[in-house]
């Protein structure tokens, strides 16, 4: 009924009437405002800081600075909220100033003097690892860490992920060709269109309430409750709509700024609001990465073994780019079949901005390193790049490199992905062909795969309550940030009651008091556990209707459907109620009531996952893997470098579409972020590790009229225990897109071109043969 | 956010600008005349610009005069890029306009304002200097016309308190071949690498630069190397490009000897266009 079709999101009138409202736009008398005094170096030690006259200036509430705060961070605490004896990047907080308006903040903030003494900076993963590199954590030892995560004190090793799978010795023995590439980028930004934003307050019952544009209300709350010792119940986080996330508002950051700042003003209201610039340095970034990877392979293109090192640039503090470098080491080879794989996956520490998860949650890096891996094995064999894919391809009664043993439901169809895009982009036809003496036009492909490393309890719960007109309610913890998963759940509920999805209205905001958790808004999650919830509710809804009706009817539960707003006889559906009468109990003609009001209660937790064994990486880190095969046409001046992206194709297993426009819509979204990572955006580094292009003038992703056509299409292979079947599709439209447009770009200028971005002269300095990097 | 507080004037002549100036001038509000405001608006945000007061050029009738029909062709300097492109009186102008900014930023940049801006790209300036326009300026002391090539030196060389009012530039000029690239470090999007104005008078090549240097330029010796024609096109354009004055920019759009590589081919691609044996 609604599954599968093409149901307009239900947030969309308000958007594009520009009615909706974000964080930033609920604005109240009497607010207060933040303004962020941030550090301008990227490493040094704090002297002094002079707030004196800062507070004198007027309207000027509270200064806040880092003394006495309890250090924070997901899997490792070790970043004080605001820094405290030293900065460790550029951008890093280093006081808070409140002020009556935005302005006196700012004013305000500029008469705070600080002094620093300035340390030697430790630019890439790679330094950060030599002997003798700055240290930027001295107490990497006595900070306290969950039980998986494993640092190495005396180093800038904050995790080091260990997957050991078969015998790597054996592999390469067992091998006719090894090949070796190395690849690498910096760390960028998410360029949300809504910078981040938290207000909070305190009232006079000691109840906090936040508000945050965030993909995890409900871990702020935790978080608050466990750094601040706040109790749970007394802490209400608020979500409205989030206007873009990426990754980049799964942390938790400017909200216990917010928290801070209200407890310094007696709880009045604070906003801290970050400007573009503290939205691209300051707040969390895209990871960076230095990455290796040695591919054993048979003459015929068989892969025997691969050993990878994955150097993720963690930036100044672990926070969650610990879990981004685990989730790259638990795919590590791409979706292909590896009998004999070594990886180490470190989250190093940098004196760069920290890093978070990016879209693609650590895989578009990884599939970056593999997959361009790949088309150098496929050269040095002079085998067909496609070919070796597709004889690799990963199948159910393979495993993973965790060593999941993979079904026909846990993963999906790897070798149909393959061969759809083939037929689609032509791919037997040419490969590259010269049009005239400067323009080449050539192809590259690359596969990829994702499971979801995420907190092996993480559960999702959903409330369904009627209206007087038997229409429904649907309340779930999933925060709408653009991706369109409130109206996925409408048409999963409104699929099970057998009812139209307009009848089925979504509650778009959040508050953590009275909307049942879901984890986090991550990890394309939202649908299969959201959606596995609102099937348990809409189950238990039904179970409760056919209850009431079966008294009214005179009939057994077991004989009655419910659907088209009717909970009727099966045998003969003209015996029936209405849903509505039924909905707030049954009331008999004498007055006489019964039931009561209906509310569908459900939840969803994952099951049966593991941590991963410390030694070998062995364990289950998600419940299925959804797979892509992608490409990207470009046509590439020999003469000057520039290029083009002509077409650019995704084929994803989607397991089943619920609803094919917002499906397009998400996969056309990734893969225009990923062609943007991969061919423009990235931070440019001074010596001493500032970041010179904070700025959306200096800082370009991808603008209208530079988009290449997009093809899409999709796979159906079943994710059995899922709602109607679906896998997760939010990210896949991006793994392939950097690793594609590297080998189409490489193919076509003839030199391996293995860092990121591509922009025309690095093409340039590559076939020159110059390093580059130095700007 | 604009950090400071600043008073807005709305002047609907010449004079009262100019009076006004001089007033807000003494009274130490160090005043900025405003013209699209979007350089002033985002550097005051980080702080490198500071006033007390602007002045808007846009009720000013002179700088909104936009005739094309006329010889010379008056263009206002509070006409916005977006007006010019739309309108295009002068095709090389409309190139070189059409690839400033974005065109959410262009429906606010004046011309006036991109030949006056602190951003050292102001490429506009590329057309108006090889077409030899003429400039009108209004100040203290009173309105004088000028040729922008003796007032243009990296910038527009101006008193306090001068502003532009108007550019003239000839039909003949309009009419002439011309040639106009801009090169950025990626996509269409952006500062320059390199962007080129060039148009051919009488046989003689004029062309000027932007993103080469820290500022746009125009350079005898850069054209008399292009201009001989008892040399190859190829040592020509060497010549030309080993005369250009210094420094080279070496920054975040990209390295100096990527934008002399970049140079040399539109240098190329400009002799080609303007009918040059290459």
């Amino acid at each position: 009924m609604a599954v599968g079709k093409s149901i307009i999101r239900k947030e969309a009138w308000d958007k594009v009437t520009g009615r909706a409202k974000y964080t930033n736009d609920f604005k109240e008398q009497g607010m207060l405002h933040a303004k962020l005094v941030t550090s301008p170096y990227a490493h040094a030690r704090i002297i002094s800081i002079e707030t004196h006259e800062a507070l004198a200036a007027p309207g000027v509430r509270a200064v806040l600075t880092g003394k006495g705060l309890p250090l924070t961070g997901e899997d490792m605490r070790d970043r004080p909220p605001i820094a405290a004896d030293k900065v460790r990047y550029y951008g890093e907080v280093v006081a808070v100033v409140v002020a009556d308006t935005l302005v006196q903040a700012e004013q305000a903030a500029r008469l705070i003097r600080i002094v620093y003494e300035p340390l030697p900076a430790v630019g890439s993963p790679r330094e950060a690892l030599k002997e003798g590199a700055p240290l930027l954590h001295e107490e990497l030892d006595r900070y306290e860490r969950n039980k998986t995560t494993y640092p190495e004190p005396g180093t800038n090793i904050a995790h080091r992920t260990k997957i050991r799978k078969g015998d790597i010795k054996q592999g390469f023995a067992e091998s006719d060709v090894i090949i070796e590439t190395s690849v690498s980028f910096a760390p960028s930004d998410h360029v949300a269109m809504e910078t981040r934003c938290a207000t909070a307050e305190i009232w006079p019952d000691g109840s906090i309430h936040i508000s945050a544009s965030s993909q995890s209300p409900f871990m702020i709350k935790r978080l608050i409750h466990t750094y601040f010792g706040e109790e749970a119940g007394k802490i209400v986080v608020h979500t409205p709509l989030v206007g873009g996330a990426y990754g980049g508002k799964a942390p938790v950051q400017l909200e216990l700024l917010a928290y801070l700042a209200t407890k310094a003003v007696g709880g009045r209201k604070v906003s801290v609001w970050n400007n573009r610039e503290c939205d691209m340095v300051t707040s969390p970034v895209h990871i960076g990465l230095e990455a290796t990877v040695k591919i054993g392979a048979t003459k015929d293109g068989v892969f025997k073994a691969m050993e990878i090192v994955f150097l993720f640039d963690g930036g100044a503090y672990s926070d969650k780019a610990i879990d981004v470098s685990r989730a790259a080491a638990v795919d590590c080879t791409g979706p292909y079949h590896v009998e004999h794989v070594w990886c180490d996956s470190l989250c190093v520490y940098t004196n760069r901005p920290y890093a978070t998860p990016f879209r693609s949650f650590g895989h578009c890096e990884q599939s970056f390193a593999v997959e361009r891996a790949i088309d150098e094995l496929a050269k040095v064999l002079q085998l067909d790049p496609w070919d070796v894919r597709r004889k690799n391809a990963i199948r159910p009664g393979h495993t993973t490199p965790t060593q999941v043993r993979l079904t026909k439901s846990n993963v999906g169809d790897m070798p149909a992905c393959l061969d759809r895009l083939r037929e689609l982009m032509r791919w037997d036809e040419w490969q590259r062909i010269e049009l005239d003496a400067y323009t080449v036009r050539a192809k590259g492909i690359s596969g990829g795969w994702k499971t979801s490393t995420i907190d092996t309890d993480s559960s999702s719960g959903v409330i369904l309550t009627f209206n007087s007109d038997g229409s429904v309610n649907v309340i779930s913890g999933v925060v709408e940030i653009g991706t369109g998963t409130k109206t996925v759940l409408a048409q999963i509920v409104a699929e099970r009651l057998k009812m139209n999805v307009d009848d089925v209205h979504v509650k778009m905001d959040i508050d953590t008091q009275t909307t049942p958790e879901h984890w986090k808004t991550v990890a394309s999650r939202g649908t299969f556990m959201a959606g596995r919830a609102a099937l348990a509710a809409a189950n238990d809804a039904i179970r409760q209707l056919k209850e009431i009706a079966a008294c009214v009817l005179r009939v057994t539960p077991d004989d009655l459907e419910v659907g088209f707003g009717r909970v009727f006889l099966r045998d003969d559906p003209a015996i029936f109620i209405p849903v509505k009468d039924i909905a707030y109990g049954y009331k008999f003609p004498n007055g006489n009531a019964i039931g009561g009001q209906v509310i569908g209660r459900g939840h969803y937790i994952l099951r049966r996952l593991t941590p991963l064994d410390p030694e070998t990486g062995a364990g289950k880190p998600g419940p299925e893997w959804g797979v892509c095969a992608e490409g990207v046409e470009v046509e590439f001046n020999r003469r000057d470098y520039t290029y083009r992206i002509v077409k650019a194709y995704a084929v994803i297993d989607a397991g089943k579409v619920l609803n094919p426009k917002a499906a397009l819509g998400q996969a056309m979204g990734a893969m225009s972020m990923g062609l943007s990572f991969a061919s423009r955006e990235g931070f440019l580094f001074d010596e001493a590790q500032r970041v010179l292009n904070p700025q959306l003038r200096t800082y370009r992703p991808i603008h209208f009229g530079e988009h290449p056509t997009y093809i899409v299409e999709f796979i159906e292979t079943p994710q059995i225990d899922a709602p109607y079947g679906a896998r997760g599709i939010g990210e896949h439209g991006l793994l392939g897109m950097p690793a594609a447009l590297a080998n189409a770009l490489s193919l076509a200028a003839g030199v391996p071109l293995n860092e990121l971005p591509l922009v025309p002269e690095l093409i340039w300095r590559k076939q020159k043969g110059d390093s580059y990097g130095s700007l | 956010m604009v950090p400071f507080e600043f008073a807005y004037y709305r002047p609907q002549s010449i004079a009262e600008a100019v009076a006004m100036f001089i007033e807000l001038e003494q009274k130490g509000k160090r005043p900025l005349y405003y013209g699209g405001g979007t350089e002033i608006i985002t550097l005051s945000r980080l702080g490198l610009v500071s006033t007390a007061a602007v002045i808007d050029m846009k009720a000013i009738p002179e700088c909104r005069v936009l005739d094309a029909d006329s010889d010379p062709l008056v263009l206002g300097a509070a006409l916005s890029l977006t007006e010019l492109v739309e309108a295009n009186p002068f095709p090389l102008l409309t190139k070189a306009a059409k690839e400033v900014a974005d065109r959410t930023a262009r429906n606010q940049i004046t011309l006036g304002g991109n030949l006056c801006g602190q951003i050292f790209y102001r490429e506009t300036a590329l057309a108006l200097l090889v077409a030899e326009a003429d400039i009108v300026i209004a100040g203290p002391n009173g309105v004088r016309q000028s040729r922008i090539n003796d007032l243009f030196h990296q910038h527009l060389q101006l008193s306090r308190g001068e502003f532009v009012v108007q550019i003239k530039v000839r039909r003949f000029a309009v009419e002439l071949p011309h040639f106009h690239h801009k090169r950025r470090k990626q996509g269409e999007i952006g500062y320059p690498l390199v962007t080129i104005a060039a148009l051919k008078k009488d046989e003689t090549i004029h062309a000027a630069f932007s993103g080469v240097c820290p500022f746009p330029f125009r350079s005898a010796k850069v054209e008399a190397h292009l201009n001989d024609r008892r040399r190859p096109a190829t040592e020509r354009i060497q010549a030309a490009v080993n005369a250009f004055p210094r420094p080279i920019l070496h920054d975040i759009e990209g390295s100096a000897d990527y934008r002399l590589f970049v140079a040399a081919q539109l240098l190329e691609d400009a002799l080609r266009e303007l009918g040059e044996t290459i």
